[in-house]
């Protein structure tokens, strides 16, 4: 019987013994100087279970009495974030090498914190929610304080660290009331005591709640406080890691919550979620006009993303969940490639976050900065870039669900956004002469930014098909 | 008729595909680069001949191709008379800006780069006239906007360039963006994305409650390219790029993109007041505020670029008036505008190439040293000012026609009047281009000698020029087919209204408007000097300033939002999220929902009211006192009592032990931490931010106290009732909640019992790595107050806790034993002996306490993990699930019979785990006061009591 359970989490608990063993050698072996291997090993296990995930699963399982689900929605979300998360570990190893950076945790908390959002995301019950939330969020809080000699790096942990307590309570709060109220922590049960129409006060509280706590991890305003500050604070690579995929992993759990546990009354939670999503959007798109400094832009950007997705997932539909993986799977590989780009920004060997910097970039570097001007276009969503059909993606089924408002705020959101990303494209292009960033060499880093760029532009021809398998996974979700 | 015909396709792809090669061919020189440019826009232009005679009879030529069919996105292509007369127009010009631009740009240009851009360029543009997806036509609008950046930027040594190319981007992106929002409730109201579909539902979409938002969006998109007021300022800015770009871009195609999708939209949208009101006024305000400021430009370009803003407004305008004549007169006079502005702009480039300067006020007299350019640029600009025998003349003639019967409002001269205006001031500075460039003397201060410039470079003016001559004369029959054909397709389909393209059409209200406008002109244009004087003195609001000011006020206000909010205090953070939470809690408060109460309060007898109030007033208390660590720690304690007593009185005695047991353990083990930090809290804050953070906390708790409140009073399932029943026979207890712990929920204690186990662990470890560093230095250097009582360990206390020792051992255990059925369990008998282990340390102090030690705490937690697992694991040998409890009883004599269970086992390793933890921890601590030099003592006094102190003093 416990062998069929197993069975279900076998990928979780093959990258865990990995994470746990890998853990152990380094500490009695070479320590530090293991960190290069074990970033590449790291990479290639989150890899390896991302095709077995993706090709290997098939249909629909649950383990552990409900409180693990198999299905096409978790499927897509994980091989979205394996990738990711392996994507980021790879380009950052250059950064971390030239700056002393390279403690052999660091791939292994990346490793665990992975498991965690693959538990979140297959959550069937408040518990296994709880746990994959946690291993997840401790094992990000130590990685942005990883660079214990900078006190940005550490004031931004310590604030992500105690705001992200805070926002576990208040979600721990809505469970245990949900629990209190549903008498069960599954999902499935939370649903037949929710019934249709509108949820019992305890249930709404607790489903209130929980979100708010949720929303604190794919920073959402307003619970986005603590995003531009732990952007700029951590080192990159984390910066990088934190942008991509604990967000797919957040969402995914939002999802898998509201149509899982609460589908039944979903115009409580539409209303919610349509309020985050327009401060969102606006917030990110007024707030990033100002920034100088390229972190905290991507900071703004992926809180405006943020609002775009949870538009989708305002939708309630299977077209709004569908939606939102797309925009997901769009958002992660366009950060990757932003994100491997401002890893590569450096004067003098120092690392730079200046957006003046950039100033007459493409004399210097027409290829890498063609691939920028790809990606931020693509980022602003302008069409015919692969940006643009995640955004038509979310705008429709907003519109779909009726939501047409919110949809036509989105737009002008998407206007206001566009701005700052353009003006990147200017210093690049036709900025004052300044003082020019170093040549890039040859790194991973390079080679991710020109392969998301390259796949902004041929993802036109049919988003690699994509868009099938997250209809398929929004099916899996939505009933 | 739809006729399929996969040609479309390929029209579509040509340039796409042709402007691979320019760019991978910049070696091989300008003319193979031009002619690889020119091969594909040709075969593109034959392949549109092939296809015209079928369009021209009224067909529609679509060809389909599935994209993305989820998103409704599709390669589907159309091909309408509207679309013949664009492609046609984009293809042609195309083929002659290639040619003209072979000539102009120098040998340094890079000259592959240029053709590529403009290959896309093209393409894109193309695109957009014979899209039938309006998605697709949104991809190839944005894909216009980028190819356009590349070529206004593609002077990068400019610096005017630059500022162009980003203003061009900024307005034209953003509007395409906002477009985006008008296509999709367009799409959604008609339930198809093919403007097939789109243009026969106008009655439908104007009906739509979405209707205003859909068409303002869409206008946004429209009047941005189209650089309509007040958008108007980007255009002339985009006029450093080289000519070539500034005459396709800037006269011919892209801005034409907007009046394109407005006469496009034409059957979908035009037609209601709403229509009228925002795209006629905004062309008729364009028309005249482009032809005032064209008119005062010096510089060649901006000139020009000024009188194509006037002419797009005037444009607009004719598709605003919704009338179907002036739709039909509006493709006319699109016809005529693209022939002579083309050749004027190039006229412009080749006397800037030629005399190395636009500056109007540096020129004239070019008449003697260009003939050529003089007559090409004569023609054209005739044609500009509206001069009959010239194409410009006949289609003015039209919209003055149309303008002076449109009411706008109540009055019914506004429109006519201002659009007299408008042709007045345009014939000024057609007039003014002529006279000034070409007329007057020679001069001899040119910048650079001029001449004509070669033939391939006046080839294509001339052959513009030429085409404004017979169309001005012969217009019915050279462009009236296509007038007819096209300007079918803009009104969608129905009866054509009634005109006749002729120079001459009788007295009409027009001739007279077209005598005022020339003559009106003229004597505008001898005015010129003293006006010109005058329009420089007076201070007007310069578009380019205000939308830099406008830029600089938005980042500033941004900025302060986002410092007003991310000012980095996490106490704000905090803040912000805990209203917010309010916020939406009250919001799912008053959303309603809540049921009737079930319960009713118990009784409150005093006792418990005092003791509420105490609890009460000891919170208070710690809050105020929270900066004096010692006394908030001492109400800590008091807070936990009532807490346990709470739990007696509401007959949970589990609790309450557990409780109390704990709260003493982590009270001793502050007091010891504390001893080594500073003893009082910093002042951090304000008064004000402190009422601030009281009125949240106190709305925070108080909604909290209320929603616990309302669910007690009513009734609720609960599991409580499952385990009372299954605790004894199940779990074999009957302390339902040892049993919960051991048993029901056996797997969370496990867990837990290792995570404290862990945290012992850590704080040993973190401890011994802070005692390496800078903090031993630290801690060495304590300087203790000289006035501390020399009896740290008073004799009365060792010997009480030595008395106790046994005694609380003794305790623990009964109380580890009964656990299974009374109150207890390993976890409290854990803390009591911990206790009694605690106050050791205390009395006889650190060393004489660890000198007896025999066991090492970090042992213990090992044991107590490895044995609670044992037992575990030992359920799964007898073929039952992880920590399953198995019990029976047992009877040796001379003891009665009792009770053993595995859970016993289980319970023993959470007591070694529990104790083994507390006591690590009070062992770290120890480490800190040793290394901080607290005495250690042999002795079991600290000192001799007969030693007085006096004698001390004395010694």
């Amino acid at each position: 019987m416990i062998q069929a359970d197993l069975n279900v989490i076998l990928p979780e608990i093959v990258l865990a013994l990995y994470a746990m063993g890998a853990l152990l050698f380094g500490v009695y072996t070479g320590k530090d100087r293991l960190t290069g291997p074990l970033i590449w090993l790291t990479a290639g296990v989150m890899a390896v279970l991302a095709a077995w995930i993706g090709i290997g699963g098939e249909g629909t399982r649950e383990a552990f009495g409900g409180m693990f689900h198999d299905d096409g929605f978790s499927r897509f979300a994980k091989v979205t974030i394996l990738l990711a998360g392996a994507a980021v570990l790879v380009m950052g190893q250059d950064f971390m090498a030239k700056r002393d950076m390279m403690r052999f945790e660091y791939p292994l908390l990346v490793a665990l914190s992975v498991i965690g959002m693959m538990v979140m995301v297959s959550a069937g019950d408040l518990m296994a929610l709880y746990m994959g939330l946690e291993l997840q969020s401790l094992s990000l809080y130590v990685v942005a304080a990883m660079r214990r000699d900078s006190a940005r790096s550490t004031e931004a942990g310590l604030k992500y660290f105690v705001l992200g307590a805070l926002s576990s309570g208040l979600l721990l709060y809505g469970a245990s009331l949900t629990y209190g109220f549903a008498g069960t922590t599954l999902f499935s049960g939370i649903i037949d005591a929710a019934g249709e129409g509108q949820a019992p006060l305890g249930l709404l509280f607790g489903l209130i709640f929980v979100m708010a706590g949720l929303a604190f991890k794919v920073s959402a305003v307003p619970f986005h406080m603590w995003t531009p500050d732990v952007y700029e604070g951590a080192p990159t690579p984390v910066t990088a890691f934190f942008a991509t995929a604990p967000k797919v992993a957040a969402m995914g759990l939002l999802a898998r919550v509201l149509h899982d546990a609460f589908g039944g009354v979903n115009a409580d939670w539409s209303q919610v979620l349509a309020v985050l999503s327009l401060l969102s959007m606006f917030l990110g798109a007024v707030a990033a006009i100002g920034q100088t400094n390229i972190k905290r832009l991507m900071a703004y950007s992926s809180i405006a993303h943020m609002g775009y997705a949870l538009m989708g997932l305002a939708a309630g539909t299977v077209l709004g969940v569908q939606a939102m993986l797309v925009y997901m799977a769009i958002y992660v590989t366009m950060n990757v490639g932003t994100f491997a780009f401002i890893l590569s920004m450096e004067r003098d060997g120092q690392p730079v976050t200046d957006i003046a910097a950039l100033n007459q970039y493409a004399r210097a570097e027409p290829g890498r900065a063609l691939a920028m001007l790809v990606l931020l276009f693509s980022l602003a969503g302008v069409p015919p870039l692969v940006g643009f059909f995640g955004k038509f993606y979310v705008l429709r089924a907003a519109y779909d669900a009726g939501l047409v408002w919110l949809a036509v705020a989105g737009v002008v959101a998407s206007v206001i956004g566009a701005f700052y990303y353009l003006r990147i494209v200017y210093y690049m292009y036709f900025g004052e002469e300044g003082e020019a960033l170093d040549r890039s060499r040859a790194s991973v880093a390079g080679v991710l930014l020109m392969a998301s760029a390259v796949v902004m532009v041929v993802g036109v021809v049919n988003l690699f098909g994509i868009e099938t398998a997250a209809r398929a996974a929004a099916a899996a979700l939505v009933n | 008729m739809f006729i399929e015909n996969g040609f479309l396709l390929v029209i579509a792809a040509l340039p796409f595909v042709g402007a691979l090669i320019p760019g991978l061919m910049i070696r091989a020189g300008r003319t193979a680069c031009a002619s690889f440019t020119a091969i594909p826009t040709a075969f593109a232009l034959v392949l549109l001949a092939m296809l015209a005679p079928e369009v021209m009879q009224g067909n529609v030529i679509r060809y389909e191709v599935e994209w993305l069919p989820q998103l409704g996105l599709s390669a589907a292509f159309f091909l309408d008379g509207l679309g013949l007369l664009f492609a046609g127009m984009i293809l042609g010009v195309g083929l002659l800006i290639t040619l003209y631009a072979r000539f102009y740009l120098s040998g340094e240009d890079p000259m592959g780069q240029f053709y590529t851009y403009l290959l896309l360029f093209q393409g894109a543009m193309l695109g957009i006239v014979i899209s039938d997806n309006i998605l697709l036509l949104l991809i190839f609008w944005e894909l216009t906007s980028l190819s356009s950046f590349l070529l206004i930027g593609y002077w990068k040594h400019l610096p005017e360039g630059r500022q162009g190319a980003r203003m061009a981007l900024a307005v034209t992106g953003a509007g395409g963006l906002a477009m985006i929002g008008g296509m999709l409730i367009l799409g959604q109201i008609v339930g198809s994305y093919n403007l097939t579909d789109i243009l026969t539902e106008g009655e439908a979409i104007r009906a739509s409650e979405w209707y205003l938002p859909a068409l303002v969006l869409i206008l946004l998109g429209a009047f941005t390219k189209s650089a309509q007021f007040p958008f108007h300022f980007w255009l002339p800015h985009a006029m450093a790029a080289p000519t070539p770009v500034s005459a396709y871009l800037h006269s011919a195609t892209m801005v034409k993109a907007g009046v394109f999708l407005m006469a496009r939209m034409w059957p979908a949208l035009a037609g209601t007041d709403a229509w009228f009101y925002l795209v006629a006024t905004t062309g008729l305000i364009t028309m005249v505020l482009g032809a005032l400021i064209a008119l005062f430009k010096d510089d060649l370009k901006a000139l020009l670029a000024f009188s194509t803003v006037s002419h797009l407004g005037l444009l607009t305008m004719l598709l605003g008036f919704g009338t179907k004549l002036a739709a039909v007169v509006a493709v006319f006079h699109i016809i005529n505008h693209l022939t002579f502005k083309a050749a004027l702009f190039m006229t412009a480039g080749i006397v800037d190439h030629e005399t190395h300067t636009r500056d109007i006020k540096r020129l004239g007299g070019l008449r003697h040293l260009m003939p050529v350019t003089f007559l090409v640029g004569t023609v054209a600009a005739l044609s500009m000012a509206g001069i009959p025998l010239f194409n410009g003349f006949l289609s003015k003639e039209m919209m003055l026609e149309e303008a002076a019967h449109t009411t706008w409002g109540n009055s019914p001269y506004a429109v006519g009047a201002l659009a007299t205006l408008g042709a007045l001031l345009s014939v000024a500075y057609s007039f003014r281009f002529i006279a000034h460039v070409f007329l007057g003397p020679v001069r001899d201060d040119y910048p650079a000698k001029p001449h004509d410039p070669p033939f391939g470079m006046w080839a294509a003016p001339a052959l513009l020029a030429a085409c404004v001559v017979i169309i001005g004369i012969l217009p019915a029959a050279v462009v009236g087919p296509l007038v007819a054909v096209a300007g079918g397709a803009v009104i969608g389909g129905g009866e054509m209204p009634y005109y006749s393209l002729k120079i001459w059409h009788g007295i009409t209200p027009a001739l007279f408007m077209s005598v005022i406008a020339v003559a009106g002109g003229l004597v505008l244009l001898a005015m010129h000097r003293p006006l010109d004087r005058v329009w420089n003195a007076v201070p007007r609001p310069e578009a380019k300033t205000i939308f830099d000011a406008l830029i600089a006020r938005v980042a500033g206000a941004s900025r302060g939002i986002t410092e007003s909010m991310h000012n980095g205090a996490i106490s704000r953070y905090l803040a912000i999220f805990f209203v917010t939470t309010l916020i939406v809690g009250y919001a799912a408060w008053a959303g309603g929902g809540l049921t009737e109460a079930t319960r009713a309060p118990l009784p409150v007898p005093p006792a418990v009211a005092i003791g509420w109030v105490l609890l009460i007033v000891a919170v208070i208390s710690v809050t105020i006192t929270h900066r004096r660590r010692f006394l908030s720690l001492v109400i800590i304690g008091v807070v936990g009592l009532m807490l346990s007593a709470g739990f007696v009185y509401l007959s949970a005695p589990d609790l309450a032990l557990t409780q109390i047991s704990v709260e003493t353990v982590t009270i001793m083990l502050l007091l010891l931490a504390l001893h080594f930090l500073p003893k009082e809290t910093p002042v951090e804050s304000g008064a004000a931010l402190r009422l601030r953070d009281g009125a949240i906390a106190a709305a925070s708790g108080l909604g909290v106290a209320a929603l616990a409140y309302t669910f007690m009073l009513r009734d609720v399932d609960t599991i409580s009732d499952f385990h009372l029943a299954n605790s004894y026979e199940g779990g074999g207890g009957t302390n339902v909640v040892n049993v919960i712990l051991v048993d029901f929920r056996g797997y969370d204690t496990y867990g837990e019992i290792i995570v404290l186990g862990i945290a012992g662990l850590v704080i040993f470890a973190l401890m011994e790595t802070l005692l390496n560093g800078p903090v031993a230095r630290r801690l060495r250097e304590t300087v203790y107050e000289p006035d501390r009582s020399r009896d740290r360990h008073p004799l009365m206390m060792v010997v009480a806790t030595r008395v106790m020792m046994p005694i609380a051992v003794m305790v623990g255990i009964y109380i580890f034993l009964r656990g299974h059925n009374e109150p207890g369990g390993g976890f409290v008998a854990g803390l009591v002996i911990s206790i009694a282990l605690l106050m050791q340390y205390m009395a006889s102090g650190f060393a004489w306490t660890q000198a007896r030690q025999r066991f090492e705490y970090h042992g213990l937690i090992g044991f107590g993990v490895i044995i609670a697992g044992l037992t575990g694991a030992g359920a799964m040998l007898a073929g039952k699930p992880f920590l399953t409890s198995a019990f029976d009883y047992f009877h040796f004599p001379p003891i009665e019979e009792f009770e053993l269970a595995t859970a016993m086992a289980f319970d023993l390793g959470v007591f070694l785990v529990v104790f083994g933890a507390v006591m690590l921890m009070l062992y770290s601590l120890s480490r800190l006061a040793r290394i901080a030099g607290e005495t250690v003592n042999r002795e079991p006094m600290d000192y001799d009591p007969t030693d007085r102190v006096e004698n001390r003093k004395e010694a």
